[in-house]
């Protein structure tokens, strides 16, 4: 709970007001908008964080407004709300990626609820981040040979291949390797595998 | 004059057609008379034969004279019967010297309508065929007309000899002798059976649409009601709910009437709930349709009072267009919602006329559709609000026609916006996706 934010985005002043002062009364850090272009405009510090998005807000809408935030690569996980609490648009805001869909008036319990799952969602992305960010720093000790190497090995290949199709010796690629696995601080073969999934070198088996 | 009969047009009106009948019988009257005073100067002449031979070269020509007068007129009536019998609708005459008014001719075309043979109508009383004594108010006043000497107007039921039914609309004019006594009516039938069942089918088609529209605008009230009211729920459910949280454990009283404002809170939107659940369950009937046909057909059912008030439809219809997959009824009244409110614009400005219906294919994936007026656009400051609810620039509109028309179209996965025209007026337009199974 502690350093997280909690953003409402809602054009109805008084929505902002109350469900600010609820999350407020339960602990949370709370900032309001009642435009999608305010909220956008906003300077997200790096913590956990969730939106409260009200999905007919006039200019940009909840949904055009995910998008952005997509596109502006801001990952807070987002609840919908709404006072049009029809399925389709329910399905619609699931499938986008939101954490829930809560149809106005939602009580305490429900929207706090959906603020934990958020906020669970909100720190595992976190933690991807900045292990993808660690990664990508190691990625880029590697030498050029070396990264080579480091391909090759996440595709699954044994050293014999790799000298063959390189044209080396095995000793050479033996050396190779022991650095790759030195600089990307891997274990096991496995886990450096593993790092170049995360990392985006080979495809996620997901 | 006599060109033309002898080409009898197909679109002549009946009426025309029976003042021509009438045109004719005052002629051969004419011919009659002027024949009757040949023969008698005829007489004349062979009185005043012995007067002398250049006298005599005088009658011959005189009696060449009525020969080829009675040419003439036999040439006339053979062109008089041929245009009667060749009209499409059943003409008949009535005796009216005779005390039961029978029928002395009718031709083919009456025959065919009726189903009945020249045996069983000719002496026959008009009202004894198909039951029209069944249908006395009308019996009653085309008997009061005849007899007040005026002549008869009116659509009726009539029965074939079969018992079949049919829709007819039936005029009888009197044909007087140059007395003024009336001696014959002249009875002119039009078979209306199809008109009258197309106008119904287009007023149940109307019926339908209008019970649609007012539900759906119901539904979109109450949908805008809820919203409009949730949002002050949502709000004291917060408040109150912010509250309970800061008197943890303190402040019992309060803390049970906040309890109660709760509850009560969520009772309201208990309600809402309901009113919406009751308004969702009529599902929209899915098909694959061609919007080509979607805008004529309604076009069809407000035909009359686009022409009422002096304005034309103008067709730009993509004939390839793809199929899209929707509800009928509901694309309708988004079409009929749109068509409304360009006339309504073009409505006091006497110069605009036409009303154009374009539609188009936009990508592969994706139907256009455009309703362009040339009225008088939308204001600046309306084009934002356009689409919402409650919002009118008429004095005795919703505000909900644009607004059902956009959660259509959205519900169809399209789009509805509006652009004025560079020029003038402005064109409301919507896309809608392609169904893809048919395409």
């Amino acid at each position: 709970m502690e350093n997280s934010i909690i953003y409402v985005v809602d054009d109805d002043e008084s929505v902002c007001r109350s469900v600010g002062l609820l999350l407020k009364a339960h602990g949370y850090k709370v900032q309001t908008f009642t435009c999608a272009a305010d909220f956008l405009a906003f300077k997200h510090p790096k913590v956990l964080s969730c939106l409260i998005l009200d999905i007919r807000i006039p200019h940009i809408n909840g949904f055009a407004l995910q998008e952005l935030m997509a596109e502006q690569g801001i990952l807070t996980p987002v609840i919908f709300i709404s006072g049009y609490g029809n399925i389709p648009m329910s399905v619609k805001a699931m499938k986008a990626g939101a954490i829930d869909f809560l149809p106005k008036p939602f009580t305490s319990k429900e929207l706090l609820n959906a603020i934990t799952n958020a906020l669970s969602k909100s720190k595992v992305q976190n933690k991807t981040q900045a292990e993808i960010a660690k990664i990508r720093e190691r990625i880029k000790t590697l030498s050029p040979r070396e990264l080579e190497v480091f391909h090759f090995v996440a595709q699954g290949m044994m050293n014999k291949n790799i000298a063959s199709k390189r044209g080396t010796s095995l000793q050479t690629i033996k050396v190779h390797r022991g650095r790759v696995m030195q600089k990307m601080q891997a274990k096991t073969v496995t886990e450096l595998i593993g790092f170049a999934k995360i990392a985006g070198i080979t495809p996620s088996t997901k | 004059m006599n060109k033309k009969i002898n080409k009898p047009q197909q679109e002549i009106s009946l009426q025309k057609l029976q003042e021509k009948v009438h045109h004719l019988t005052d002629e051969l009257s004419a011919i009659k008379q002027q024949l009757q005073q040949g023969v008698e100067r005829e007489k004349v002449g062979a009185d005043v034969e012995r007067q002398g031979a250049v006298r005599e070269k005088l009658g011959a020509d005189r009696e060449k004279q009525g020969a080829d007068r009675e040419k003439i007129a036999e040439e006339e009536i053979h062109i008089r019967t041929k245009a009667m019998e060749s009209t499409f609708d059943g003409i008949f005459i009535i005796d009216a010297k005779k005390p039961n008014f029978p029928i002395v001719y009718a031709n083919t075309s009456f025959y065919n309508l009726t189903g009945y043979s020249k045996k069983e109508v000719i002496g026959q009383n008009y009202f004894l065929l198909y039951g029209l004594n069944k249908n006395s108010h009308i019996y009653e006043e085309i008997k009061r007309a005849l007899s007040e000497g005026r002549s008869f107007h009116g659509e009726m039921l009539n029965f074939k000899k079969n018992g079949e039914k049919f829709w007819s609309l039936l005029r009888i004019t009197l044909v007087r002798d140059k007395n003024g006594t009336v001696t014959h009516y002249v009875g002119n039938k039009t078979d209306t059976t199809l008109m009258k069942q197309r106008n119904l089918e287009i007023e149940e088609q109307r019926e339908e649409l209008l019970h649609v529209t007012r539900v759906g605008k119901l539904a979109e009230f109450v949908s805008s009601l809820a919203h409009e009211i949730s949002q002050p729920l949502t709000a004291i459910l917060s408040y109150a709910q912010a509250a309970q949280r800061m008197l943890k454990d303190r402040e019992p009283k309060l803390q049970e009437i906040l309890q109660y404002i709760v509850n009560d809170d969520q009772r309201a939107a208990e309600v809402i709930k309901r009113m919406r659940y009751l308004l969702k369950k009529s599902k929209p009937t899915l098909e694959a349709l061609n919007f080509n046909i979607i805008i004529t057909d309604t076009v069809a059912l407000i035909l009359p009072q686009i022409t009422a008030k002096g304005k034309a439809v103008k067709y730009e219809l993509d004939a390839n267009l793809p199929l899209i997959y929707g509800d009928r009824i509901q694309l309708q009244q988004v079409v009929l919602n749109l068509i409304s409110n360009s006339l309504e614009a073009m409505e006091d400005n006497k110069d605009s006329h036409d009303l154009i219906i374009r539609t188009s294919r936009k990508d592969s994936d994706t139907i256009l559709v455009q309703v362009k007026d040339s009225g008088s656009g939308i204001l600046p400051e309306h084009m934002n609000k356009l689409f919402t609810h409650f919002f009118t620039s008429k004095p005795d509109g919703l505000g909900m026609g644009l607004s059902i028309s956009r959660s259509i179209v959205e519900a169809h996965g399209g789009h509805l916006d509006a652009v004025n025209n560079p020029d003038r007026g402005a064109t409301f337009y919507f896309t809608l996706p392609v169904d893809k199974k048919k395409d």
